[in-house]
């Protein structure tokens, strides 16, 4: 009864493995097929340079000796938590790690520029649940990740802004025409994307609707096909790209909430708040945040460049 | 503490989740590991190959990468299943790999002369695996069974990942109401901490009771 094997057993091993290694991969391909904007990608870098063009930089005395700007500026760079994983807000891309391109990139190296006077700008992707801890204790300087601001999270830390308003939206398979908007969701199964806003909006408004959650949205865009749920509820914007990408999918309705996106801080930092916060009335006024919203989200909706909400107009900001 | 109190139906319901399949998983790959390990040792050919690929395929792909495969891979090949028993049925799986290696390591541990006895007594290669080889094996391993226990209770956290609500997964949506993230994980973690201990402790009173004194 010995059990040792003969090398010779190791061949089809090897053969089930690269297999197993193949699935996986097509998994995984067919999940970034949502992705949008891929093919103009060379027009958006053209256009994304433009958003830096002319972008302000503060004046000397803005930054108060012994602030966190003052300590940013002598660091040389400026660490930003921001996702890597977010088309269209704050993406990677693969082939070239150091190009991260989105709205809340943009928006970050923006703010670099203003403090430094060049976008240097050093990623630490945040997990939503840790976006508090990190500000708190100091590991990032900023968080630019639709940080949707609330009560509850600004006795945490505070948010400079708000910057951008979104809402979230709800999208169904093409071939549904039972449902119509958040209103018809009652008693269905409702995919949402994990920490996201909507696993606490979607039962304010639909206490009946079950509720499973998905850790990225090429995932829930795939369970919503794959038929387990009826619906996927997400930011508009980016369920509009996912639509854009992928016709099995649509769009129903009008957004249902309103978020208003916040730029995360340090708790009761007053300075470096009314510094940001000055910064982005200065960009507003500049046009490099409208040129930032129509090369990126404004490549998937049809409209102008929005208002930016105004600053400070949200409890908890 | 106060987030705990007000969330306590809902993160025990997800605590009876992570639990749940804990323990059926936790059965399932036990009797799996152990009936592989037997065609590891048979002396089928086949049967030998067929463990063998078995067993290392589930080594070497990561748990998240079955996880993923068998609930947004298999659905296109037309198999679909709720994702809580999905995620039962990896784990499983999965586990009963790591159990047919530790069982295999407590079949070296029987002496050679005690199948030579058996077969010279007449059992049949079933009888003599069954009532000689087996049961002197699991005994052997009772500890070693225990950390791929404990092992299988922490794995039921990735879970999360593919939209179960189990203990991790409810104390993100907590967490994303309440922004307490070192309060909120660390009574998580604790949680975890206390399954370990308890699969632990009772490890080692089972390895008292049926430990071999050679």
């Amino acid at each position: 009864m010995s059990v040792t094997s003969p090398l010779r057993r190791k061949l089809p091993v090897a053969g089930a493995i690269l297999a197993a290694f193949a699935l996986t991969l097509t998994a995984c391909s067919s999940g970034s097929g949502s992705v949008p904007g891929e093919t103009s990608g060379s027009e958006q870098t053209d256009a994304t340079s433009s958003v830096f063009e002319n972008a302000p930089v503060a004046a000397d005395e803005l930054i108060i000796p012994d602030s966190t700007m003052a300590k940013i500026k002598e660091r040389g760079k400026l660490i930003v938590g921001e996702a890597l994983d977010a088309p269209l807000l704050s993406q990677q891309d693969p082939a070239n790690p150091d190009d991260v391109s989105g709205f809340d990139a943009d928006l970050a190296k923006l703010l670099a520029i203003y403090i430094l006077g060049e976008p240097n700008v050093e990623i630490v992707p945040p997990a939503s649940e840790t976006r508090e801890a990190l500000l708190a204790n100091g590991t990032v300087d900023v968080v630019f990740n639709t940080y949707t601001i609330t009560e509850e999270r600004a006795t945490q830390i505070s948010f400079a802004g708000p910057y951008f308003s979104s809402g979230l939206a709800v999208a169904v398979k093409s071939d549904n025409t039972d449902i119509k908007g958040i209103e018809d969701l009652g008693g269905k199964t409702v995919i949402v994307g994990a920490n996201t806003p909507a696993v606490i909006a979607v039962p304010e408004e639909q206490p009946t609707a079950e509720l499973v959650d998905f850790a990225t949205d090429p995932q829930a865009v795939q369970a919503l096909l794959q038929g387990r749920g009826d619906a996927y509820v997400q930011d508009y914007t980016l369920l509009a790209s996912d639509a854009a990408a992928n016709d099995k999918l649509k769009v129903v309705g009008q957004p249902f909430t309103s978020e208003p996106y916040g730029i995360g801080l340090k708790h009761d930092d007053a300075d470096f708040k009314e510094f940001i916060n000055n910064w982005l009335l200065e960009i507003q006024e500049g046009g490099q945040w409208g040129e930032a919203w129509k090369t990126t989200l404004g490549t998937v909706v049809d409209s102008e460049i929005p208002t930016p909400p105004a600053i400070g107009s949200v409890p908890g900001s | 503490m106060n987030i705990l109190m007000e969330n306590f139906g809902l993160l025990l319901e997800a605590l009876g989740t992570t639990l749940l399949m804990a323990v059926v998983a936790g059965i399932g790959s036990l009797i799996l590991g152990v009936l592989v390990t037997v065609a590891r040792v048979s002396p089928i050919p086949i049967l030998r190959a067929a463990a063998f690929g078995y067993v290392q395929f589930f080594i070497n792909v990561p748990l998240l990468a079955l996880l993923l495969l068998a609930v947004f891979a298999l659905p296109d090949a037309g198999l679909i299943l709720p994702l809580l028993p999905t995620a039962i049925i990896v784990l499983t799986f999965y586990e009963a790999a790591y159990v047919a290696e530790a069982v295999r390591s407590g079949v070296n541990t029987v002496g050679v002369g005690q199948i030579e006895a058996a077969r010279a007594l007449g059992l049949s290669l079933g009888q003599s695996l069954r009532l000689v080889v087996i049961p002197q094996s699991l005994r052997a391993v009772v500890q070693p069974l225990g950390n791929v226990m404990i092992a299988l209770a922490m794995n039921t956290a990735l879970a999360a990942v593919v939209g179960v609500v189990e203990l991790t997964s409810r104390v993100n949506k907590v967490n994303l109401v309440y922004a307490q993230p070192i309060e909120i994980f660390t009574a998580a973690g604790l949680v975890y901490m206390a399954i370990a201990l308890a699969i632990g402790l009772a490890t080692g009173w089972v390895e008292r009771n049926v430990a071999i004194v050679r």
